[in-house]
């Protein structure tokens, strides 16, 4: 049976990981501007490696995404390792905490980055997945949602999230990844769009109609030309992952979440 | 420093001071100001850079530290320019409002490079903090910056690098 020590081992490590070393698709992106700031974003991919020091300042509230197989058995409580990890690597690295205790009266900030926001999700099979995103809060506060009219057409959503972005998206660290909720309730469509956010920027949907939407949103939002920084130069998303869920007679949510041009996130599977 | 001179959209690199302060010590300031308290600082002639620095690491002088959304603290903009802040440092278009009041008071708007926190952390030689500690780092902090890149955003008379 897998032991919380080499489970929290290896969450730590990711959760390390993403705060300090760019992925290939991102160091990529970096490499290829040239503009404005240009140096000192691909200096700044070089020290947080090398010097172990965070990408962005703001390390983050941690969201983590469960997805435990039906037959798996733990002897250790998930939510609480996970939290554990976040204390952890939170107190043990230079890292900001961001949260704090209430958020409309005393907003005191809690010393210790948490608690992580958890989504736990039972699924088929023999393992468990553990997905998370390192959620800075000038993207997360780009989060939206909208109840469409159910016999919205392709093009009235792919509207909404073209002039979504338009208005706001130069205030979130762009280029962007954009992940949108589409259907089941209010609620499901947001945590959609977050889930949208955990895959690799260079993937897409397996239905090809969704994927050519995909596609299409990629298209329209590249030529909005919100560039690096939100300064007019590079492109503006590296793409957009679409998630649907049946949804009710009546209903059409509609959901964006936001990551920035660093896409902290990590994914780690343990086998049973 | 000369800011007349720049034109907007004009990236250099700035050495001096600069007061760190976002969102929580904004609203405390401006209680204060509402409470006719005394105002832990003269703010005359200082720039203002939002941002919240992360933990130090061992042996340096800030730890990683960059500019967060201007926007938010649009609606404590008029409040800073009367208590005499001469400019602002942050990321991102600001509100319409906020550009009418760089031009009405005649007081520039800069960005700083954000996510690039590891690299601007060695342009900071020196860093305290000065007051609200307890607000983490939302506490007002003082830094001393070399060669730190700045792009001119909107100029003293309120045209908007965003806005063209």
């Amino acid at each position: 049976m897998l032991s919380g020590k080499s489970f929290r081992e290896a969450i730590e490590y990711e959760l390390k990981r993403a705060n300090n070393v760019a992925s290939d698709t991102v160091s990529k992106c970096v490499e290829s501007y040239h503009g404005i700031f240009s140096e000192v974003l691909k200096e700044n991919i070089n020290i947080s490696k090398n010097m172990e020091m965070p990408l962005c300042q703001d390390t983050g509230i941690v969201e983590f995404f469960v997805f435990r197989g039906r037959n798996v058995r733990t002897d250790f409580s998930i939510a609480e390792i996970l939290e554990e990890c976040v204390r952890n690597v939170y107190a043990s690295n230079p890292y900001r905490y961001s949260t704090v205790e209430d958020p409309l009266f005393s907003r005191i900030n809690s010393g210790n980055n948490l608690p992580p926001v958890i989504h736990f999700f039972e699924v088929d099979g023999e393992k468990i997945e553990i997905r998370f995103l390192i959620k800075g809060g000038g993207s997360e506060n780009l989060s939206f949602l909208k109840m469409m009219n159910p016999s919205s057409s392709e093009e009235e959503i792919i509207d909404e999230v073209v002039s979504h972005i338009r208005s706001k998206g130069a205030k979130s660290c762009p280029p962007l990844h954009i992940g949108v909720g589409l259907g089941g309730t209010s609620d499901k469509a947001m945590l959609l769009a977050k889930l949208a956010l955990t895959e690799k920027p260079d993937s897409h949907n397996n239905d090809d109609a969704y994927a050519l939407l995909e596609k299409k949103m990629t298209d329209r939002l590249n030529k909005l030309n919100i560039g690096f920084q939100g300064l007019g130069k590079g492109i503006t998303v590296y793409s957009v992952h679409v998630k649907p869920y049946p949804t009710h007679i009546a209903t059409l949510p509609l959901a964006i979440a936001v990551d920035c041009y660093l896409c902290r996130k990590g994914c780690v599977e343990f086998e049973f | 420093m000369n800011f007349r001179n720049l034109k907007i959209g004009e990236s250099f690199l700035y050495s001096g001071e600069m007061i760190i302060m976002r969102d929580a010590a904004h609203k405390r300031i401006s209680e204060m100001v509402e409470k006719k308290e005394r105002i832990p600082l003269d703010f005359k002639q200082k720039i203002v850079f939002y941002a919240g620095p992360a933990k130090k690491k061992a042996g340096m002088v800030c730890g990683a530290i960059g500019p967060t959304t201007s926007e938010r603290m649009d609606k404590y903009l008029d409040m800073m320019f009367s208590l005499g802040v001469e400019a602002t440092v942050g990321k991102g278009a600001r509100t319409e409002f906020a550009a009418q009041l760089c031009g009405k008071y005649g007081k520039p708007y800069f960005v700083a490079p954000s996510g690039s926190a590891a690299a601007l952390a060695y342009r900071i030689k020196e860093f305290e903090i000065l007051f609200f500690e307890d607000l983490g780092a939302e506490a007002v902090q003082r830094i001393l910056v070399c060669d730190f890149p700045l792009m001119l955003a909107i100029d003293a008379e309120g045209n908007d690098f965003f806005k063209i």
